[in-house]
């Protein structure tokens, strides 16, 4: 049994925090399209590669700094997310009253399309870009190392947390304090009383689509670029544990998504100090079955506010 | 010229026809009143005119303008703001930020004068600005709803069923209201199935029987009518009484 305060734990937690602040950013796409729409919106794991080869992209034909490689691919993921709306969601919202936006139909609709553009979308990216991992240019790679006492990081385990704190908070700004995201949260609690006010719903929609969507793919290039591989099956992993902190988190609420996948994220890197780094997906299913069985509406489900 | 004029309109929901060519005229700074019983299509006429729902024919003309089928959020900048059946409050969200968003239609810069507006008319959410509004009693969520409303700066304002739920105290401390809003310059349109309460305060009203108008006139007059007393004020013994 290793002593769990010795460095190595500390170094798993931090690595661990790294981790999990990613599935959090990943996390809060599915949860906001959850709100909005009570749908799992399935190819949100590709906008998180597509984010990552648009980064590759832009560092090796333009190299700009970190920053405005970033808001770039956070504007590519906004165009993503706004084209997955159009594609996939869309076409099924026929009816615009409030019995047809969350319904059951419309659920399993946008289930299956949502599935299609995701298959779509990884395959071509395969097509064009091959199924191996890209190499990734030397300077771009968030891999310099930091040490502190006996804790080695990386710059990109410092540059990961203050991009999701800035983004976090930023989130959080703008869905308490601006138009929008009043807005946002309005349509996810009541589409009746929206569309009484004045709100226009699919405009709405789309915006939830272009932030979450921004998130997950700004999500993409970090850990790309931290990993130091990037290939078109990336997204899917990341999809998957996201998808386990929204259902922890109580499926629509962003501080309990955060929470969760904070949770998740350093259980599955303290873990290695337990298991075999192939056991560690074990984690997220472990939990999610723990959750499911002995807290059906979430850990943080029950009451809250669903955005 | 009145401000709303709908003529024949008609909706369809789905394969059945709820209103078959009704017509209703609201002039302006009146309290018009809608009557019927329940199921009559009430309020799928109020949704027609907040543009919920298209109409399968007829027209509807507010302000000079033909309004049918345009969308919600179109319909809310026309100056034409509805207080809901069931108040579609935003539950998980504050007072505060419910009354903001009922503002959503207007220029950001006005918001801070609505809102003490709003709070003058219905002091009780004063203090409640920023508990959730799912936590406040079925009156003070009226208030709210009728509140969030008048964000908008309605011309015209819609309410439909305003006194459902509530204690006798609290309706006439809302119907009070409605007459001071329409004194203060805006038009009411109102269903009721509080028939009494409605026609006290309205100019005219209208009888809505399978889905057209059955009877309309001056609320005084109605009040009279012996139609109307048997089938929506209780009746003889209320005649008498
Ligand atoms: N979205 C809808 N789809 C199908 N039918 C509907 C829909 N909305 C209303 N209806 C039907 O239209 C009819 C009129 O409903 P409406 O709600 O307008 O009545 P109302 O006069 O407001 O009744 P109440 O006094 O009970 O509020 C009802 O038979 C109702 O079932
Ligand atoms: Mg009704």
């Amino acid at each position: 049994m290793p002593d769990i305060f010795d460095a190595y734990f500390a170094q798993q937690v931090i690595n661990g925090i790294s981790l999990g602040l990613v599935y959090a950013l990943v996390a809060i796409g599915f949860t906001l399209i959850f709100g909005i729409l009570n749908v799992v919106n399935f190819a949100h794991g590709e906008i998180y590669t597509v984010g990552a080869f648009a980064g590759l992209l832009l560092i090796v034909g333009a190299a700009p700094p970190l920053l405005a490689v970033v808001l770039l691919v956070m504007a590519v993921g906004a165009a993503a997310g706004v084209g997955l709306e159009r594609l996939a969601f869309r076409p099924i919202r026929r009816f615009s009253d409030e019995a047809s936006l969350k319904s059951r139909a419309m659920r399993e609709a946008t289930l299956l399309s949502s599935l299609a553009v995701s298959i779509v979308a990884r395959e071509v990216m395969a097509h064009v870009f091959g199924g191996e991992m890209r190499i990734i240019p030397q300077a771009a790679l968030l891999q310099d190392v930091i040490t502190l006492g006996p804790l080695t990081l990386t710059n990109g385990n410092l540059i990961i947390f203050g991009a999701s704190v800035v983004m976090l908070g930023g989130l959080q700004f703008m869905l308490y304090r601006t138009r929008v995201g009043l807005s946002i949260r309005a349509v996810s609690n009541n589409v009746l009383g929206a569309r009484h006010v004045g709100i226009d719903t699919n405009r709405t929609i789309v915006a939830t689509f272009a932030i979450g969507s921004s998130l997950g793919a700004a999500a993409g290039i970090l850990v790309g670029l931290y990993d130091g591989n990037i290939y078109p099956y990336m997204g899917f992993a990341p999809g998957i544990k996201a998808f386990v902190a929204m259902v922890m988190g109580g499926l629509s609420s962003i501080p309990g998504a955060v929470i969760c996948a904070l949770l998740l994220g350093v259980s599955e890197s303290v873990a290695t100090d337990f298991l075999s780094s192939g056991w560690k997906d074990l984690i997220a299913y472990g939990l999610l079955v723990v959750t499911l069985i002995f807290f059906p509406q979430g850990l943080f489900g029950h009451g809250r506010e669903r955005v | 010229m009145a401000l709303l004029e709908l003529t024949d309109v008609h909706v369809t929901m789905g394969v059945q026809e709820i209103l078959r060519g009704i017509s209703i005229a609201v002039p302006e700074r009146a309290i018009v009143a809608v009557l019927g019983g329940n199921g009559v299509g009430k309020t799928t006429l109020m949704r027609a005119i907040s543009g919920i729902y298209g109409i399968t024919a007829g027209s509807i003309r507010f302000d000079g303008q033909e309004i049918g089928n345009t969308p919600s959020h179109g319909i809310v900048r026309h100056g034409l703001a509805q207080a809901p059946e069931g108040r579609q409050i935003f539950g998980t969200m504050t007072v505060r930020e419910n009354l903001i968003l009922g503002g959503i239609t207007v220029p950001q810069g006005e918001i801070s004068g609505l809102l003490e507006k709003s709070l003058e008319l219905f002091p009780v959410l004063k203090e409640r600005l920023n508990q959730k509004a799912g936590s406040l009693s079925g009156g003070e969520q009226q208030m709210l709803c009728i509140g969030r409303a008048l964000m908008a700066k309605p011309k015209l304002l819609l309410l439909d069923e305003p006194s459902l739920g509530l204690a006798p105290k609290v309706v006439k401390q809302i119907f009070d209201l409605v007459k001071r809003i329409r004194d203060e310059g805006a038009t009411i349109l109102i269903v009721e199935q509080n028939a009494k309460a409605a026609l006290k305060v309205a100019d005219t009203a209208y009888v809505v029987e399978g889905g057209k108008v059955a009877v309309e006139g001056k609320a005084a007059d109605l009040a009279k009518d012996q139609r109307v007393i048997d089938a929506y004020l209780g009746g003889a013994a209320h005649a008498k009484g």
